[in-house]
């Protein structure tokens, strides 16, 4: 269960990105957090993890306050949060089973993490994580050497590694193509219910929201402003949250008619 | 008929020069007068004796003439320099590359704090300020001469470079990488371990070999001031007039040069 409220990050004097947002999340549910770029939909994430500082509010997981943790406390607290990228964020120059190791850099000892000597139950998980997601076979390969759906699952197990609590996902299918991404969709939806585990995905495409998440959360200039099933999900909010403008991938041929006769 | 098509509007005649590199003309031909004049004064007030050039180049002709065929009569001496001045080169890159990985995390501004910072560049620029002919005659008077002299100057001077450079790759890594280790609850060795040192393995890794490299070049140099290897044999050659020899030790240098070229050219090609 993942608590936030009242967040507000502020970067130098300028306006904050987030101001005063509240968001609840349970159970494993699949949540999409939507919104122009500049929405504050990475710095959301970021705060959960404390990649980004928060200016003020309150992070609850599980109960445990995140905000102000410092040192080993916080290093601690970021191990039970898995988070993915849009760039993947593999290290390129290691093997995928490093990579997927390094999922457990939190847990293991500077020496072990030295002399990649991780312990058994951690490469037993690796291999049965790797085979679910079916990228066993590329275990001594360079990460580099992998596609880009290969390298996001990679990035995912490397995740789920971290036996996380909740998994963040920035963009994760936004430097994939259509078919790849549906693929990274469907399997952080399957995964979330196979392991009981809450996501939380930003996602520019709303297509892609509307078809593999229980509920949309819409943000504008640091607040939500829209949080309700896909299925409630429609035109209003759509134009509330882009501003009027259709984004590209929704629904092509209903915007198309009215917006071409405007233009023309 | 005269109006027709934009062609009609084109005017013909108009010029276009390159602008030129210093705008000002004043300053421009300024500048120039400048450096004719210094040109002229420096040639007119050094002390070029003409009639000892002309006495010297016969006798730079007796030292080449001398100097060949080249002599590898004492090859036992000629080894024996060479294998001081590669063990100083080797333990001085060694040393100097283990030591330059920390200072280059110091002296990079994404990964250390402010006042480390500082300090790693400090480290650096003290020890680049040198020549390492100058560093080589302070270690031969701090601690004798011999090969020890020659490693000491050698590690500065590896570090001045390799830490220099290090630490500017350090501060183009790209950062998601070190962001994803930071995610998994990494902590700050781990970091550099898993998100940082892989990013800049090839370019130490080339460095590293090119250092070896420059350090061979200049073990052989400061070996003439006192810090032991084939530039004291050099040295000694000369001032017994064994040209012949002092000719097969240069090119001896030469050929251990090339080589050294050659397979760090090569390692760096492998590793990327």
């Amino acid at each position: 269960m993942l608590e936030i409220s009242n967040l507000v990050k502020r970067y130098g004097h300028n306006e904050p990105v987030l101001k005063g947002l509240d968001l609840k999340v349970d159970g494993s549910s699949v949540v999409s957090i939507v919104g122009a770029s500049g929405a504050g939909k990475s710095t959301l994430l970021r705060c959960i993890n404390r990649l980004v500082e928060p200016t003020s509010g309150s992070i609850k997981l599980n109960g445990h306050e995140l905000v102000n943790l410092r040192g080993s406390d916080l290093r601690h607290s970021r191990r039970r949060i898995g988070m993915v990228f849009q760039g993947f964020n593999l290290i390129d120059r290691l093997t995928v089973m490093e990579n997927v190791l390094s999922g457990r850099l939190g847990y293991v000892s500077l020496f072990q993490a030295l002399t990649r000597r991780f312990p058994q139950a951690d490469i037993d998980r690796a291999f049965h994580l790797m085979e679910r997601v079916g990228i066993a076979h590329y275990a001594n390969k360079r990460a580099d050497q992998l596609s880009g759906g290969e390298r996001q699952r990679v990035a995912v197990v490397r995740a789920l590694m971290q036996e996380p609590e909740i998994l963040l996902a920035d963009e994760p299918t936004a430097s994939l193509d259509p078919k790849t991404s549906q693929q990274i969709m469907s399997l952080l939806q399957t995964l979330a219910s196979e392991m009981s585990l809450p996501v939380l995905i930003n996602i520019h495409n709303v297509t892609q929201a509307r078809m593999y998440t229980d509920r949309i959360v819409g943000m504008r200039h640091g607040q939500m402003i829209f949080d309700g099933a896909p299925k409630d999900f429609n035109q209003d909010a759509l134009d509330s949250i882009y501003g009027g403008i259709e984004s590209p991938e929704e629904d092509a041929a209903e915007a198309n008619g009215p917006a071409q006769e405007a233009t023309a | 008929m005269t109006t027709r098509g934009t062609a009609s509007g084109i005017t013909s005649g108009r010029v276009w020069k390159k602008p030129p590199f210093i705008a000002n003309p004043w300053v421009r031909y300024g500048l120039i007068a400048l450096t004719l004049t210094y040109l002229f004064w420096a040639f007119s007030t050094l002390p070029f004796d003409w009639e000892r050039i002309s006495e010297g180049l016969p006798r730079a002709a007796k030292i080449f003439g001398g100097a060949f065929p080249p002599s590898f009569e004492r090859a036992e001496l000629l080894w024996k320099g060479f294998k001081e001045s590669f063990q100083i080169a080797f333990l001085a890159t060694l040393l100097g590359v283990f030591l330059s990985i920390p200072i280059a995390v110091m002296a990079a501004k994404n990964v250390a704090p402010k006042p480390i910072y500082l300090l790693g560049r400090a480290i650096i620029i003290i020890s680049r300020s040198f020549h390492p002919v100058i560093v080589a005659i302070l270690f031969v008077a701090a601690v004798g001469f011999g090969p020890v002299a020659g490693i000491l100057t050698l590690t500065l001077y590896s570090i001045g470079f390799v830490a220099k450079l290090l630490a500017e790759e350090i501060e183009e890594i790209d950062w998601g990488q070190v962001e994803a280790m930071r995610s998994v609850g990494a902590g700050y060795l781990k970091m550099l371990i898993y998100g940082v040192f892989p990013q800049i393995m090839p370019r130490q890794i080339g460095l590293s070999m090119y250092q070896l490299d420059s350090n061979l070049r200049a073990s052989a140099v400061v070996g003439i001031v006192g810090a032991g290897g084939i530039g004291g044999t050099l040295m000694n050659a000369f001032g017994r007039y064994d040209y012949d020899f002092a000719f097969a030790i240069l090119l001896m240098i030469i050929g251990i040069i090339l080589i050294s070229e050659g397979v760090s050219g090569w390692v760096r090609k492998k590793v990327w």
